[in-house]
């Protein structure tokens, strides 16, 4: 129980490494270890929620262990009401690649399944990481079997998606790092403790120039940014989506975009509460000129998995907004689309991945009339589609309409443009869905193309089962995350105050951080 | 200057290791003499002695020696350390690679065991002119064992090259270290230190000239840009596994010995501009290094360029000047022996007609083809451009983390950027070898007991130290604060 988090990061590294030993010849074994493993990793993940202690706020299921003395660094893990729900979403998403592509992976089934588990284990860590240098060390570890995945898996023009992906992530992450080692330092100067534990560097940079502080502010906001990817620097995503196996793509933009939005609720916003408060204008202008943009651009689409990265750019969009217009209604709504997003898009992009193995074409002028001779196939496909659009009793509407009621509270402007971007998802999505299914059968290609499989309908179903859950009853869900989200704004609240005191008063400011160390411990139990 | 007490009590327990390398040297020679038919196992005994040398190694006691001028302390052990590891990585891979190229000798073996000891002089020696003796004793050896192809013209090429640029750059050194025996009447570093303690370094020219011309031999020896130019055309044509040694080694003890040096000034250099020449080379071989590297596609060209970075990142720990930039450079050469000559020695397999360029297309498919050797190298590759969960990034982190706990932000802006930069290139690698289908013409051989032994060491080295630095960490700070006791 006290190991649950270390056994979601460790077995399947340990299953990765069983693996690689193993012939490649084996290739059903192979296939059916990886299943069992992420299934069972699940499972185990399950315990999360089950052994979870509602109404509290701080790091639950805490473990700690001195990692590098000398630096501070300690191997330390923890969720909370923020990271809870992403870290099932993970579990959830690799049991679902690898039945999905049971059939469709033929070159190199063995390492595939390898980078699938390496990929799995980074994720969680990087959502449960309670240390700043173990969660870049995560953050960049799910990198190389992403980069992998793409470009040995992935589609005609993978070098470059896989180059451009790999490449735009590590210049943010890197700046970041500089960032990260300027803050422990400066950690360091004021309490003499060199420490990257997250909860001790909260109020580090309140004593620092406000020049300095904006600097640190976008060094960590642009890695993440980047991640989300928020526009402009949007552009390695259709790329990478476009190129990458679908497997590839679920675990991208149902995990890994997270990383970036969940970033700025962890570091961003309690690290910086000053600088978010200055520069949140600025995130909010360009989250909802990615929403329209995406939206726009998603529209046009001739390509239906370009379509859908271009939509995950608008919906990334949402997530934002609902982070920056620092509310407790629009940050929940932010964390449940985060969730949402990795269910709708994930089914999305596995869908477009099956008619893609039957056809071998993605062109929207390829198909029509698909849902005469795949009904159950279009079924399935209308579901992820209303989930996507923000159907009321989905659950891409409880996060949509919290964000959008949340931010309108702060921001009416920002709320009132962006919510163009849910008509224009009906609009681009059900043309898609027209264009594709109904109509007349016009090439003659589209008349035997063989229905969905089981192991797809397999791979549907607990995403499916999500989608309705947390659309007719978010509250499960929403109880668990509010909390944790009430005690970050309290926290981002109380800095700025603080700030405000001590500026008035002229006092040195007492160390701060104590407030989240009691939580940590406390969590303990 | 005192000559009295030359030799010490316990001088040649001091010494073992230095001997147990110079004898065993020999005794290579001899067998291969007299026992010709007995080559194959040259190496196996070579690795034998390397070993046992470590063991030795362990248990020499400390002290001062040959009247202060040679130093035994941790520092100098953990240098030693590497010295050997190198030693022992590229003698692994030397193995099957001389064999292979039917070039196979005992004197190989000797030449790497007495450059060893030459390091070995460089890292302990406190007195300027025992590092000039050491590094002239490894210049002789590198230079027989870059020509070692001696029927290929890039060989010989090579190893003249580096045997007229490194005449010239000892030259220098040796005209520095005399200028500096003018100024402050001794080449003893204890001694010096005391100098530039009392006196007023800034107010004798005559010592900046001497500084120039000392970083400028040193620079060479460093391969640091702009002297750089002897670095891509020397690794080309020496075999793969001496270009992997070379790259490493001597650059080590060159480093160690610059910080003795650099210590032994530190009271002057708040005086004098000689940093900013420092910094600028450091600079200079980060830019350079990367961006050259770039557009490389013969191997170990590209591993020459991406090594002129690394020096670069090497001495921003030598321009910060803190208690512990001795532990970051005895890390990072560390890793860097075991990532670059893990790196060479994949190479040294790629085994064909050595006049040829070895490209980046001869490692196509590697991964799928042999894939402990493609594993081998995408971990190299991975730990040299400093991803994490690698020891590269542990030790490019530590450097970073010297720099702007330093105040030193803008250079480590410059080593990110950069770093940034070298990720392009070593991704390539990995690209190759994952994602490009070999052809028939691909080259490539089974590794055998031996280079499968040195890419082990290599991978576990790496993931191990990147998993679990505490240690070496520990080890290297309480070492490093000895460096001049």
């Amino acid at each position: 129980m006290i190991l649950l988090l270390s056994s979601l990061i460790w077995i399947p590294i340990i299953a990765a490494l069983v693996l690689a030993l193993m012939p490649g010849s084996w290739v059903n074994a192979i296939k059916g270890i990886g299943l069992f493993v992420s299934a069972a990793m699940f499972v185990v993940s399950l315990g999360l929620v089950t052994g979870w202690r509602e109404g509290f706020a701080g790091m639950q299921f805490p473990e700690e262990l001195d990692w590098i003395p000398q630096w501070g660094i300690r191997y330390g893990l923890g969720v909370d009401g923020i990271s809870l729900w992403l870290v099932l979403l993970t579990t959830l998403l690799t049991p679902v690649v690898f039945l999905a592509s049971w059939n469709t992976i033929h070159k190199h089934p063995k390492a595939y399944v390898i980078a699938f588990l390496i990929m799995e284990a980074g994720t969680v860590g990087v959502f449960a990481a309670t240390d700043l240098f173990l969660f870049y060390v995560f953050f960049e570890l799910t990198l190389l079997p992403m980069y992998v995945i793409i470009g040995v898996w992935g589609g005609k023009n993978r070098i470059y998606a896989a180059v451009k992906f790999f490449l735009f992530t590590i210049a943010g992450s890197l700046l970041m790092l500089l960032g990260i080692i300027y803050l422990v330092f400066q950690h360091y100067h004021e309490t003499q403790l060199i420490s990257f534990t997250i909860t001790d560097l909260y109020g580090t940079a309140a004593n620092l120039s406000s020049y300095t502080q904006a600097l640190l502010f976008f060094a960590f906001a642009l890695a993440f940014a980047i991640k989300v990817p928020l526009f402009p620097l949007h552009t390695w995503l259709p790329d990478a989506h476009v190129e990458a196996p679908t497997g590839g793509s679920i675990i991208l933009a149902g995990v890994m975009l997270k990383m970036g939005t969940y970033g700025f609720l962890r570091f961003v916003l309690p690290f910086f509460p000053e600088a978010t408060a200055k520069y949140a204008g600025v995130l909010i202008a360009l989250s909802v000129i990615g929403i329209i943009y995406g939206a726009l651009v998603a529209w046009v689409q001739p390509d239906m998995k370009k379509l859908v990265a271009y939509s995950s750019v608008s919906h990334l969009g949402f997530c934002v907004l609902g982070i920056f217009a620092l509310n407790q209604t629009s940050i929940e709504g932010s964390i449940l689309q985060m969730v949402n997003h990795g269910l709708s898009t994930g089914a999305l992009f596995l869908l477009v991945g099956v008619v893609y193995e039957r056809r071998h074409t993605r062109l929207l002028a390829d198909y029509g009339g698909l849902a005469e001779t795949m009904p159950v196939y279009a079924v399935c496909f209308v579901i992820a589609m209303l989930s996507s659009v923000g159907l009321p009793g989905l659950n891409g509407f409880v996060g949509e309409f919290l964000i959008l009621s949340g931010s309108f509270q702060t921001h009416p402007t920002a709320a009132i443009l962006s919510a163009t971007g849910v008509i224009l998802a009906a609009i681009y999505l059900l043309w898609l869905i027209q264009r594709v299914f109904y109509g007349p059968i016009t090439n003659e290609e589209n008349r035997n193309v063989p229905e969905i499989a089981w192991n797809e309908i397999g791979a549907l179903v607990p995403l499916f089962v999500f989608i309705v859950w947390i659309g007719v009853h978010p509250n499960t869900f929403l109880s668990r995350m509010s909390p944790s989200v009430q005690q970050l704004l309290s926290q981002v609240q109380h800095e700025r105050e603080h700030k405000v005191l001590q500026a008035r008063v002229g006092q040195p400011p007492a160390l701060s951080g104590q407030a989240g160390e009691l939580a940590i411990h406390g969590g303990a139990r | 200057m005192n000559l009295t007490p030359l030799v010490e009590a316990g001088w040649i327990n001091a010494l073992m290791p230095e001997l147990l390398l110079c004898v065993g040297g020999m005794l290579l020679i001899l067998i291969d003499a007299f026992a010709p038919k007995s080559r194959s196992v040259l190496s196996a005994i070579a690795v034998i002695i390397l070993v046992a040398t470590v063991w030795v190694e362990r248990a020499i006691p400390g002290g001062l020696f040959f009247g202060g001028t040679y130093q035994i302390s941790e520092i100098t052990q953990l240098f030693d350390m590497t010295f050997l590891l190198a030693a022992i990585l590229a003698t692994l891979f030397a193995g099957d690679y001389l064999q292979r190229e039917g070039i196979d000798g005992g004197e190989f073996y000797a030449l790497l065991m007495w450059g060893t000891v030459g390091l070995m002089m460089m890292a302990k020696g406190l007195d300027l002119l025992i590092v000039i003796l050491g590094l002239e004793l490894v210049s002789i050896c590198i230079f027989v064992l870059v020509g070692y192809h001696r029927r290929l013209v890039i060989a010989n090429e090579a190893s003249l090259k580096y045997f007229l640029m490194g005449a010239f750059a000892t030259g220098f050194i040796l005209y520095g270290t005399a200028l500096f025996y003018g100024a402050t009447q001794s080449t003893n570093l204890t001694a010096m230190a005391q100098w530039f303690a009392t006196n007023d370094a800034a107010a004798n020219p005559m010592l900046t000239v001497a500084f120039v011309l000392l970083m400028a031999g040193l620079g060479f020896k460093l391969a640091l840009a702009p002297f750089h130019g002897w670095a891509p055309d020397v690794y080309q044509g020496a075999p793969s596994p001496v270009a992997g040694w070379l790259s490493v080694a001597p650059k080590a003890a060159t480093l160690i010995a610059l910080a003795r040096i650099f210590y032994a000034m530190s009271p002057a250099l708040p005086h004098v501009q000689w940093m900013k020449m420092v910094t600028a080379l450091s600079v200079l071989s980060m830019i350079v290094g990367n961006a050259v590297a770039i557009v490389q596609r013969d191997l170990k060209r590209m591993l020459a360029y991406s090594g002129i970075a690394h020096v670069g990142y090497m001495m921003i720990a030598m321009i910060t000047l803190r208690d512990d930039s001795v532990a970051a450079i005895a890390i990072y050469t560390i890793v860097y022996a075991l990532m670059n000559i893990g790196a060479f020695g994949v190479v040294s397999l790629l085994s064909k007609n050595q006049n040829d360029p070895q490209t980046l297309d001869d490692i196509a498919g590697l991964f799928w083809r042999r894939p402990f050797q493609g594993f081998a190298m995408t971990i190299c590759m991975f730990s040299l451009s400093g991803l994490p969960p690698t020891a590269g990034f542990m030790s490019k982190f530590y450097i970073f983390k010297n720099a702007i706990e330093s105040g030193h932000t803008a250079i480590a802006l410059t080593g990110i950027i950069t770093s940034i930069v070298s990720v392009y290139y070593y991704l390539r690698v990995v690209y190759f070898m994952f994602m490009k289908d070999a052809t028939e013409a691909t080259p490539g051989t089974d590794s055998g007991v031996f280079a499968t032994g040195a890419m082990a060491i290599s991978i576990l080295g790496i993931i191990g130290i990147g998993l679990f630095p505490g240690p070496l960490f520990r080890i290297a700070g309480q070492a490093a604060s000895e460096i001049f006791r």
